[in-house]
């Protein structure tokens, strides 16, 4: 690969990675249902939501939802 | 000896501080601090059940969100832009569980060579335990990666156990597979050189995607080289330095720019860049 391939193939796929990761910290958000109440639903941003899937925090229900795994405080670690 | 470039000259002079170098990335990885960012990925392979971790493993985010189907655009943004900037530098020089692997390749002990066909098992762990498994059967699924990982067994099940033990608690075992991973890694560090990086690593496996086309780079000079073979020698992971500088195995520990002839060099694309500016 020349020099200037490289510099293309930087330029490229820096880009993208930034659209992906200005897309994920500023515009990606999910509805999330509470474990208890899943009328009950609130909007996580994906920084948030990473940090919810680091303590186990969501999972999908057999409709699909996306539901809490918790009540009250969340766990300090993942179950994993 | 002194190198044609300001890169090459800086990677010349840290190489032999490479160790302190990693020990160092771990007042990164190690939240010295308390700040806990878990709602951001670290591009290094560190579990996030740790009591000591800054960030989230992304490998782990990767899992988890394929695992609950929404694509996870910051994590894998993180890890192509790490990858296309230094491709797996990151694993010669910063990861903390690549800095176990290399303190436990310092003890004497008989060290054995590792197929080159080993490499490909880290796109198979990639393919199954990142995102085939978690897509369809969920994070519950026994071969879910953060089940089976030892990082995760030994920087959160390990040090759990203890403290059950310390407090006359029920040890918790981890899983049995877990387990024996754990145990045939802690047994393995010993006689082979970085054997979950070049076996299993999916983090490495990504990152070596890049190593072809990455800003960063080791560049080979063939006018240079006079077929010593001495880059064969310093390079512990069985890679031909001169016939494949940015192979898809090698972890960037930049050993084989000791090259006597500076037939090898860590480059970038941005000299070059300059160089054609200036003509």
């Amino acid at each position: 690969m020349t020099g200037k391939t490289k510099i293309i193939v930087f330029c490229l796929l820096g880009l993208f990675a930034a659209a992906l990761f200005i897309y994920g910290v500023g515009f990606h958000s999910t509805n999330v249902l509470a474990q208890k109440d899943d009328s009950a639903a609130f909007t996580k941003s994906e920084p948030a939501l990473i940090k919810e899937v680091s303590i186990g925090g969501v999972t999908r229900d057999a409709a699909g939802n996306l539901i809490q795994t918790y009540t009250g405080k969340p766990p300090q670690a993942c179950p994993t | 000896m002194v190198k044609e470039t300001k890169l090459a000259n800086l990677a010349a002079r840290l190489l032999p501080w490479r160790t302190w170098v990693q020990t160092g990335f771990l007042l990164v990885w190690l939240d010295p601090l308390g700040l806990r960012l878990h709602n951001m990925c670290g591009p290094v392979f560190h579990c996030y059940a740790c009591p000591l971790a800054t960030f989230a493993c992304p490998i782990g985010v990767i899992a988890q969100f394929t695992a609950i189907h929404i694509f996870p655009f910051i994590a894998v943004g993180l890890l192509v832009a790490v990858g296309v900037l230094f491709g797996a530098l990151l694993c010669g020089w910063a990861c903390p569980f690549g800095l176990l692997q290399d303190l436990a390749a310092k003890i004497p002990t008989p060290k054995f060579s590792l197929p080159k066909w080993t490499g490909h098992f880290r796109y198979v762990a990639l393919i199954a335990t990142v995102l085939a498994v978690p897509y369809f059967f969920g994070e519950g699924h026994r071969l879910f990666i953060c089940r089976v990982c030892p990082a995760g067994a030994l920087e959160k099940a390990v040090p759990d156990m203890v403290q059950q033990a310390l407090a006359g608690q029920q040890i918790i075992w981890p899983n049995a597979l877990k387990l024996t991973i754990l145990v045939l890694f802690l047994v393995v560090i010993f006689f082979a050189r970085r054997p979950w990086c070049r076996i299993l690593c999916p983090l490495g496996g990504i990152f070596s995607l890049f190593n072809r086309i990455s800003a960063f780079f080791i560049r080979f000079e063939l006018g240079k080289c006079t077929k010593c073979e001495l880059c064969h020698k310093l390079c512990k992971y069985d890679i031909e330095p001169e016939k494949s500088p940015n192979d898809l195995r090698c972890i960037r520990c930049l050993e084989c720019t000791r090259c006597g002839p500076g037939a090898l060099n860590f480059g970038s694309i941005f000299e070059r860049a300059a160089k054609a500016m200036q003509n």
